[in-house]
């Protein structure tokens, strides 16, 4: 099929190098964003501006190699997810439970914990013909996983301190993240079995990764070695 | 009781003057590249049996349609996709038709996504299938228009390419459920290396489960046909591979080199593809833009198995970036008001059908009095305003 000389070279690409935008990071508020920062000064951008952030959310990295923005964990795959930051670094907790269309690039091996279905120390949960009811802050990954067992259970949603439902009688079981085990052991809990592990990752933007293929591999590649 | 007669629907928005002059530009423009190509309009129902979307490629989850009941009783959906009543009506419709039939629709598709993400549950798509035909000839036909139409609405863009057969024939040679399959391919989808090792690990080291580890790898320019190549060396992908370098090298030929990304790794929802399959992107929007690819065994769900491609294009995300960019201006004003003095109507209504004959913008002003069309005029920022006066 012959194309004309005229629409062949409306068709070449283009490249902008001057008047692109810098890469846009979401990152979790708090102890990820520390992580992600030593993370990002190992590999050898200056964020200073995000040390002395203030109040300000949307800081510059580096010589405006990219900017970094703060938000609440559910909120970065929102922002990613709609391509209003290109990448993002989120728990993978987060992902399970809000999780949606993205890329998920790597396991950035902090921020590490698990979850875990925990019961009464000494209760065997398995046992009787009663559907069980589970007390969480995360009903999507509860929900998954006694799908994934054909098993039906009545799942309560709970802000706060999970620990306390099966205490007070609301729930049989709890699904929630266990770093040390200290607060179950603390409240008479015992894990009865680990759900998933979960660590820090690095998401992308489906529309980014293809569109600044060449600087988001760039990072990731510079984060992939340093995490190793 | 609560009434919500002030409000639109969660997902759904109303579109004004601007927006609608954008969305009208840029259909035309695409409008403009199908028809020239030869592409016919059809329009299917807005309402359908579920039966056409519950097929297992369908791709469509049932929760994700909005469903009624006929008097009948029959399970009814609001359309979710176009290519679906598309086939239904080729294999009813067009099954004496002269092969091949270009067809191309502009209608709305209708999802129900979970609430509060600011995902839109009313799309307006365009798109074409080109169906009773197989090979390279169509497959390149039906990318090259997309490539037109893209190059009509966007200055920036990119395709993306892929083989739905690679991924397809590599995890044919695993011994696994669909169920597992399905993670498998949710994984490459979302380029989710972690998990996707985690679920590998667990299966017989074979070749097949070393190339599949680096599908979501084996995305870029023409280098990952070999490092692709090399991975897939003696499993069923190779063909696959062969196929779709021969469509990139076409498409190089047409000068398109900058702006195709080949993605092993696209592996889409919608399982009815069966050959090579493609996405759109262009600048400033955070999701594929158009997408599409060869489905050959659709067809013989609806008992006329015939060759078919096709893509649709979703014109509100083009329309949106065409209104950021403000490239074009949808203001509208009329250039002259025209008043008419009491008794005096009809002569000035005719006037104003005069003016719009000779290619002006008027308006006849509806208001009472001379002092209201001049400060309305003012307001709006109408240049003139034409008095109709006795016999003047």
């Amino acid at each position: 099929m012959p194309v004309s000389a005229a629409s062949r070279k409306s068709l070449r690409w283009e490249k902008k190098t001057d008047d692109m935008k810098p890469l846009r990071i979401a990152l979790t508020k708090g102890r990820l964003e520390k992580t992600t920062i030593e993370l990002l000064e190992t590999i050898g951008y200056n964020c200073d501006e995000v040390r002395n952030k203030g109040r300000r959310l949307i800081l510059p990295v580096g010589d405006n190699d990219f900017e970094v923005v703060l938000a609440k964990a559910a909120d970065v795959i929102t922002y990613v997810e709609h391509g209003v930051c290109d990448l993002g670094v989120v728990g993978k907790d987060t992902i399970l439970e809000h999780g949606s269309s993205f890329y998920e690039l790597l396991d950035l091996g902090f921020g590490k914990c698990r979850f875990a279905l925990a019961t009464k120390s000494g209760s065997d949960f398995y046992s009787g013909y009663n559907t069980k009811t589970i007390a969480t802050k995360y009903p999507n990954v509860t929900r998954a996983f006694f799908d994934d067992k054909n098993m039906d259970v009545r799942i309560i949603k709970i802000e706060g301190s999970v620990e306390l439902a099966p205490l007070v009688g609301l729930a049989d079981g709890i699904v929630d993240i266990v770093e040390t085990g200290s607060t179950l052991k603390a409240n008479g809990l015992e894990v009865i079995e680990w759900v998933t592990d979960i660590s820090a990752r690095l998401i992308a933007n489906t529309a980014s990764l293809k569109l600044r293929k060449r600087e988001i591999e760039a990072l990731q590649k510079k984060l992939e070695e340093v995490t190793r | 009781m609560k009434r919500y007669l002030k409000i639109t629907p969660e997902g759904t928005k109303d579109f004004l003057f601007a927006e609608c002059a954008a969305m009208d530009d840029v259909c035309g423009r695409i409008e403009k590249v199908f028809a020239g190509r030869g592409f016919k309009r059809v329009i299917t129902p807005g309402i359908e049996f579920y039966d056409v979307f519950s097929l297992p490629c369908s791709g469509i989850a049932q929760e994700d349609m909005f469903k009624t009941t006929d008097n009948k009783g029959r399970l009814m959906v609001v359309r979710p996709d176009s290519t679906l009543p598309i086939a239904r009506m080729v294999s009813t419709r067009l099954q004496n038709n002269l092969m091949p039939v270009r067809l191309y629709y502009k209608q709305a598709v209708y999802r129900n996504n979970p609430t509060l993400t600011g995902r839109r549950n009313e799309l307006m798509q365009m798109g074409v299938e080109l169906l009773g035909v197989k090979g390279l000839r169509a497959d390149l036909e039906v990318i090259t228009t997309a490539v037109e139409a893209l190059t009509a609405v966007a200055g920036d863009f990119r395709i993306e390419l892929g083989h739905a057969e690679v991924f397809d024939a590599l995890s044919d040679g695993l011994d696994i459920s669909e169920n597992e399959k399905e993670k498998i391919r949710l994984t490459i989808e979302g380029k989710n290396y972690s998990a996707l090792n985690n679920l590998l690990d667990k299966l017989e080291p074979c070749r097949a489960v070393s190339a599949i580890k680096s599908l979501p790898s084996l995305f870029g320019g023409e280098e990952v046909f070999e490092r692709a190549r090399a991975i897939c060396a003696g499993t069923k992908a190779s063909d696959a591979l062969d196929y779709l370098h021969k469509i990139y090298t076409s498409l190089l030929a047409l000068g398109l080199g900058d702006k195709l990304i080949i993605d092993l790794g696209l592996v889409q929802r919608n399982d009815y593809y069966t050959g090579m399959v493609f996405t759109g992107y262009i600048d400033g929007i955070g999701d594929a833009v158009l997408s599409g690819g060869r489905y050959d065994d659709l067809l013989s769900e609806f008992d006329m198995p015939m060759g078919a491609a096709g893509f649709a294009i979703d014109t509100d995300a083009v329309t949106l970036k065409t209104l950021s960019d403000a490239k074009v201006s949808y203001a509208d004003n009329p250039a002259v008001l025209v008043y008419a003095e009491d008794g005096q109507e009809l002569r000035a209504i005719e006037l104003v059908a005069e003016l719009n004959r000779a290619g002006r913008k008027a308006q006849f002003s509806v208001l009472p009095t001379w002092e209201e069309t001049e400060a309305f005029a003012r307001q709006r920022g109408i240049a003139q305003v034409i008095t109709v006066g006795e016999e003047d």
